[in-house]
């Protein structure tokens, strides 16, 4: 389980698959508004990537992957 | 060696095997669309396990070799022969690398880069040649502006950085199908500098009902202060879907890495789960009979009468032989592997010898259902490809000259591999131009292999069993593919080792046909167990013809020899010291003189032996290292006592201590 939904707040652990990333849409798709936390990623798939990066939401949470970390997420808060 | 590198190079030969497979039908059945998807699925699934280790040239390779049959899957490309032997001899190279690599544990050879590259080069030149011209193969545009917006969002000072690699991709909408994943390749490329995630369509919002998660639309550009190889590295799969850029000076070509040293690979056997769990049940009735067994030595120890003891005991010997009987059988089981896929293997082979050679072979494969131990079937791959090369070679006859003889200018071989009792019997056969016994009578007696009158005296039938000795080889000029200083004599040698022998026959004009015969399996072999000299030997059973009691007056010297006849054959008596080189034993006085009688060549011989010791189903063991060329030893094994125990190759040990006159195979037993 690594999409795990608590209330508002979509929960990304470990490493994200690209399996994940039906799971991540369908629930951004109902529910528009979730922010997503990336405390416990270790690793975003691109079909992840793609998907925060069309329906933008925000993002928060400081990842202890330094790859991540410096370089992916701040694209995916870049242009909010 | 790791885990994932033991599983590739488990499945990477199957999936060789299968693309090869599927290519070489392709040649009879082009439209096949079944066939050119499963040769694509091979390669692709290939490329995709490369990619799991540090195997750049291989990668290229496989890489192409998928562009080229994706072309055709799609039906942008048409089959064209130079295209097929192009893909044929990529999965021949692969399977070779992947050869290196178990016996290496995870090298590839020094000149791959050099053979990769010429493959690479043979497989473009395939694809481009019958492509229809597309617009934009060559991106000479190149466009910088994504570079200049990196440096300005990460806010870094060109001055600071003069040598930069910049690297734009875009993977393509089906990448995520392939496995490929853009994030975990920019996670890959070292000394980051920026990195900028992208939708290729920013502009569009994503309509919320219909966005396609696994069509890829992203753009990833890069900065890195890495040179542009390493940077390169981690998209080696996806060339066509980046662009790099280096405002550097182009580093100087890595060394070449040495050579690795050779060593065995460790072997695996991929086994049914039923069977394991079969043995394992087993291995819990065995730990339930030893029990038993502790149990008695407990009543024994209270003063169970000696009589009820012996009783008990029997019956629980009896249980645990049943079992051991039952779990050997079990794991004899695990060993039988089909024979099939490695007669397929052979395809290539033909084909390739046959088109170095000009000629035009069809290779015929059957053996369903026949099933033979793995070791086996792992020890039959040199011989058999040797016999199909020398068939394709020697045997198969130029195209003008089968026309001339009023046969199709199509050679066929066939590779039969059928059961017959407790062995398996493989023909090689090919419809080329036979083998000509007075040819061979020449070349025997100017190669001095047998005195002339015995070659007088042989039948024609036993003058082309001549071939499998050493240092004959009929080929008047040695020739690449099939003269490597292996002759024929290597293949009985390496049939010998496997507990199997080989017999040639042949019809002029018709073809020759090379028969092996091998045992089904090669753990269980039955000897008699015999002593000389105070020690003790074993002579394989299925050789000894009969074992004879003859009495000392019987015996008749014969020149420097002796001989006895056995019902109105005579019999040439040697003693078993003798060829072992061990003292003589003198016999006691009137006692009989005990023989075995084996059958080397085609002739009986007896071998006099001490005295007659039982026989042993034992688990042959053969010989590694300097034993290994050690003439007239088949093996050895644990008696039951402890003692080593070495069983002799009656043939080979005979034809070794005449200084190899006699006409007998070695390791016809």
């Amino acid at each position: 389980m690594t999409v795990e939904v608590a209330g508002n707040v979509i929960h990304l652990r470990g490493a994200c698959a690209a399996e994940d990333a039906e799971t991540l849409l369908s629930r951004l798709q109902t529910a528009p508004e979730s922010e997503i936390d990336v405390t416990a990623c270790r690793h975003l798939h691109g079909a992840i990537v793609q998907v925060l990066l069309a329906f933008r939401p925000n993002v928060r949470g400081m990842t202890e992957d330094i790859f991540l970390r410096d370089w992916v997420i701040p694209n995916l808060a870049a242009h909010r | 060696m790791d885990e994932l590198l033991e599983q590739f190079l488990i499945e990477g030969p199957e999936q060789v095997q299968q693309a090869g497979e599927a290519l070489l039908a392709l040649e009879g059945r082009p439209d096949d669309a079944a066939l050119i998807d499963q040769a694509f699925r091979a390669i692709h699934t290939l490329k995709g396990s490369v990619g799991l280790f540090d195997l750049p040239a291989m990668g290229r390779v496989l890489h192409v070799a998928e562009d080229l049959l994706g072309a055709w899957r799609d039906g942008r490309q048409a089959l064209s022969r130079g295209a097929m032997d192009a893909l044929i001899a990529a999965t021949g190279q692969t399977e070779r690398w992947l050869g290196a690599l178990a016996a290496t544990g995870g090298g590839l050879p020094a000149d791959a880069d050099a053979v990769a590259a010429d493959l690479v080069g043979r497989l473009s030149r395939a694809l481009d040649s019958d492509a229809p011209p597309s617009a934009a193969v060559q991106a000479t545009h190149i466009d910088t502006a994504w570079i200049e917006a990196l440096f300005r969002d990460r806010g870094l000072d060109p001055a600071r950085y003069p040598t930069v690699t910049a690297l734009r991709y875009v993977p393509d909408a089906g990448c995520y199908f392939r496995g490929e994943d853009p994030i975990a390749f920019a996670r890959a490329v070292p000394d980051l500098l920026a990195l900028r995630i992208t939708r290729r369509d920013a502009a569009a919002p994503a309509a919320a009902g219909a966005y396609d998660a696994y069509a890829c639309d992203l753009v990833v550009e890069l900065l890195s202060a890495a040179a542009p190889e390493t940077v390169k590295g981690p998209f080696r799969f996806v060339p066509d879907q980046i662009q790099l850029l280096s405002w550097s000076p182009p580093p100087p070509p890595s060394a070449p890495v040495p050579p690795p040293a050779l060593a065995e690979g460790p072997r695996s056997l991929r086994v049914e789960a039923g069977r394991i769990d079969a043995l394992a049940q087993l291995v819990d009735e065995l730990v339930v009979a030893k029990n038993a067994l502790s149990d008695l030595a407990g009543q024994m120890a209270d003063g169970l009468a000696p009589q009820a003891a012996v009783q008990i005991l029997g019956d629980r010997q009896a249980t645990l032989d049943r079992l051991v009987g039952r779990l050997h059988r079990t794991v004899m089981g695990i060993r039988l592997v089909p024979i099939l896929p490695l007669l397929r293997r052979f395809s290539r082979v033909v084909r390739e010898t046959a088109t170095a050679l000009g000629k035009e072979v069809d290779l015929a494969v059957d053996g369903q259902d026949v099933q033979v131990d793995k070791a086996i079937v792992e020890g039959l791959f040199e011989p058999l490809t040797h016999l199909l090369r020398n068939a394709v070679d020697h045997g198969i006859e130029p195209a003008a000259e089968r026309a001339a003889a009023g046969k199709p200018t199509r050679a066929l071989i066939r590779l039969v591999a059928r059961r017959e009792g407790d062995h398996v019997v493989i023909d090689v056969a090919d419809d080329g131009r036979g083998m000509d016994p007075a040819r061979i009578r020449r070349v025997a007696a100017a190669r001095g292999l047998l005195p002339d009158r015995m070659l007088d005296a042989l039948a024609d039938d036993q003058v082309l069993d001549l071939v499998f000795r050493p240092g004959f080889s009929t080929a008047e000029a040695v020739t690449d593919l099939s003269g490597r200083g292996v002759g024929m004599d290597a293949v009985r040698a390496a049939v010998g080792r496997l507990g199997g022998s080989v017999g040639i026959s042949s019809a002029s004009g018709q073809g020759t046909t090379v028969r092996l015969v091998l045992p089904l399996n090669l753990v269980l072999t039955k000897v008699m167990v015999v002593a000389v000299a105070g020690e003790r030997y074993g002579i394989p059973m299925d050789g000894i013809v009969e074992t004879a009691r003859v009495d000392p007056d019987r015996v008749r010297p014969i020149r420097a020899g002796r001989a006895f006849v056995l019902r109105d054959t005579a019999v040439p008596l040697l003693s078993l010291a003798a060829l072992l080189g061990l003292p003589e034993e003198a016999r006691v006085d009137g006692g009989p003189c005990r023989a075995v009688v084996a059958r080397a060549g085609g002739d009986l011989v007896a071998v006099e032996v001490g005295a007659f010791v039982g026989r042993r189903d034992v688990v042959l063991r053969p010989l590694t290292g300097l034993l290994s060329a050690m003439p007239g030893l088949l093996g050895t094994t644990l008696l039951g006592d402890g003692h080593v125990l070495m069983v002799l190759d009656v043939p080979g040990l005979i034809a070794a201590a005449t200084g190899d006159t006699a006409p007998m195979g070695q390791g016809a037993l």
